[in-house]
């Protein structure tokens, strides 16, 4: 069973308010999720994000010009930092928490495409409910939440994906599969942008809200030179046979469609990997390669390959490579691979004959059929500074998770966008954690037995009964037969005491 | 098939056993009924929307 997830970090702003405090707005937003007190639980001991795959660790991770002056101020706030990141565990299983000024929720561990889907969803729903809470405790202005990559300005946030991942893999396998999927998958899953950010401010359409974020290879940082294949190396399990690839260079998406396909590829290129399969391309530069093909406005996506002379491969014919192995090795297994085989060729299909058939599919598609259209009714001209403005402020108005404004949840309404989950289904994961792994032990465990616990993380729970402390040790719970007895002896125990113990006999 | 259909199958969420979300016949999504936005609707929406919203709109650097 492959364990995956998502991580959003989402954009925050007030209307009507020139200056927002985005430091005590993500916190203040956070605690809107919760009636009573908080109560810090989240256990940061267990976190490293300094430490390589590649086997060292670094001394710091790298900060651009702007947060070094932005953490300096920081320093001045009277606010202990577990106050600040104010870190809450949902009973989904899932953490909401403020990330570097962002509030971000992580789904729990899915094995489930459509799982996810819905767990992803949730938190949209629940970043919205927080947003309107906040909203009500303001004297002026709307609390709005984005979930978008990018501030037009030069400041990205990301949307990471995780993928439990067998550690014995040669690390130089797993760059030479991810350096050709993650600059060309970006033709169906990047979430489109107005307008160039960095270099020549170019007033054109991107394919992605984050391919110009990226400047080397391989590399443990996330928020300055960031990396195409990020090494951070936090596994959250058994480290001796896992690591979990933690994916940064994707956007986030609000079409149920696209977060299905770009998990579910990318999870059928890590079988692939792990499979010592792969097709025969090897990008010459893989960072220009990813601008390019965002930046590129005639879609022939055109990127060079190594070999001799100067040879151009459509981003088309290698993902149509990726694939034909996928299906070769996997077609079949099962449904959910099954599912990902036939919207993969369908899209790669649609793209290489005319993008403009996946409105309603792809997320930079649909929001381009919305910018044109506005553009034609309004006369507005890529040119015209005023109106590349007025054609931004779409483009972020297209990830507002408020259902009753966002631009997505509009052509939602009008049903114009493809659903892989009901409204029921996302309702009921907003509290109930996907099936089948650790994040219903985590969350149930949590529901249960909450006021016993006193700290908690990804593999670890601590319950503290009668001045006595009992961890529970999940890096283990990643294989189908332990996550299955753990959650039926939770589900089986009355007490925290007969709960332990049986867990002891496990 | 006519539009009521397509258009049940476009909202239904789908069965991961089954055919593509918004199958047109292939297993893969199917391209929406209309050319462009709903004028009614989504440009009255668009026009509603602050020219200057995303130049007040400014974030720190995330991940």
């Amino acid at each position: 069973m492959r364990l995956f997830g998502l991580e959003t970090e989402y954009g925050i702003t007030i209307d009507e308010v020139d200056r927002v405090d985005v430091v005590e707005e993500s916190m203040q937003l956070i605690r809107c999720y919760q009636q009573g007190k908080f109560v810090p639980l989240w256990d940061y001991r267990l976190e490293n994000p300094r430490r390589d795959e590649r086997g060292f660790e670094v001394k710091n991770l790298l900060n651009d010009a702007d947060e070094k002056v932005h953490l300096q101020q920081d320093r001045k706030r009277k606010i202990p930092f577990k106050e600040l990141k104010s870190d809450l565990i949902i009973y989904n299983g899932s953490r909401f928490y403020n990330d570097h000024t962002h509030p971000e929720y992580s789904t729990g561990e899915c094995i489930s495409l459509f799982e996810l889907v819905a767990q992803d969803k949730a938190g949209e729903r629940i970043v919205d409910i927080c947003a309107r809470r906040r909203t009500e405790m303001l004297d002026q202005g709307v609390v709005r939440m984005y979930k978008n990559n990018t501030d037009f300005e030069g400041h990205s946030y990301g949307c990471h994906e995780n993928y439990l991942m067998d550690r014995s893999v040669p690390f130089e396998r797993i760059l030479q599969g991810l350096l050709s999927f993650f600059p060309t998958r970006q033709i169906f899953c990047g979430a489109g942008k107005v307008g160039v950010e960095r270099e020549d401010r170019a007033p054109i359409y991107q394919l992605s809200q984050r391919a110009e974020f990226f400047e080397v290879i391989a590399s443990v940082d996330t928020m300055h030179k960031r990396p195409v294949v990020n090494t951070r190396d936090e596994p959250h399990a058994d480290a001796a046979h896992y690591r979990r690839l933690h994916v940064i260079v994707g956007d986030a998406n609000m079409s149920e469609y696209m977060t299905a396909l770009k998990v579910g590829s990318t999870a059928l290129v890590i079988d692939l990997i792990e499979a010592d399969c792969l097709p025969d391309f090897r990008l010459k530069d893989p960072i220009a390669a990813m601008k390019n093909i965002a930046r590129d406005q005639s879609y022939a996506w055109l990127v060079e390959v190594e070999g001799p002379g100067h040879r151009l491969v459509p981003a088309v014919e290698i993902q149509d490579a990726f694939l034909q192995l996928a299906r070769r090795e996997f077609a079949g297994r099962d449904r959910e691979t099954d599912w990902v085989l036939g919207a993969w060729e369908d899209v790669i299909e649609k793209l290489s004959r005319d993008p403009m058939d996946l409105v309603g599919v792809c997320d930079w598609v649909t929001k381009k059929w919305l910018i044109d259209s506005f553009c034609e009714a309004e006369n507005l001209a890529w040119d015209n500074p005023d109106d590349l403005f007025w054609m931004q402020s779409q483009d972020l108005e297209y990830s507002n998770v408020d259902r009753e404004a966002g631009l997505y949840y509009l052509l939602e309404s009008q049903g114009q966008m493809v659903r892989l989950v009901g409204d029921d289904e996302v309702a009921a994961a907003m509290s109930e954690p996907p099936s089948g792994t650790r994040a219903y032990f985590r969350g149930r465990s949590l529901e249960k037995f909450g006021d016993y616990v006193s700290s908690i993380n990804w593999d670890r729970i601590v319950f503290k009964r009668n001045g006595r402390q009992h961890a529970v040790d999940m890096k283990l719970l990643v294989d189908e037969g332990r996550v299955r007895r753990y959650n039926e002896v939770l589900d089986n125990s009355e007490t925290l005491e007969s709960f332990l113990e049986a867990l002891e006999k496990v | 098939m006519d539009k009521v259909l397509q258009f049940e199958r476009r909202t239904k969420p789908v069965d991961p056993g089954g055919p593509g979300p918004g199958d047109d016949g292939d297993g893969g999504p199917a391209r929406p009924k209309v050319e462009r936005p709903d004028t009614h609707d989504l440009l009255r929406r668009m026009r509603r929307v602050d020219p200057n919203q995303a130049r007040r709109y400014r974030q720190r650097t995330g991940e």
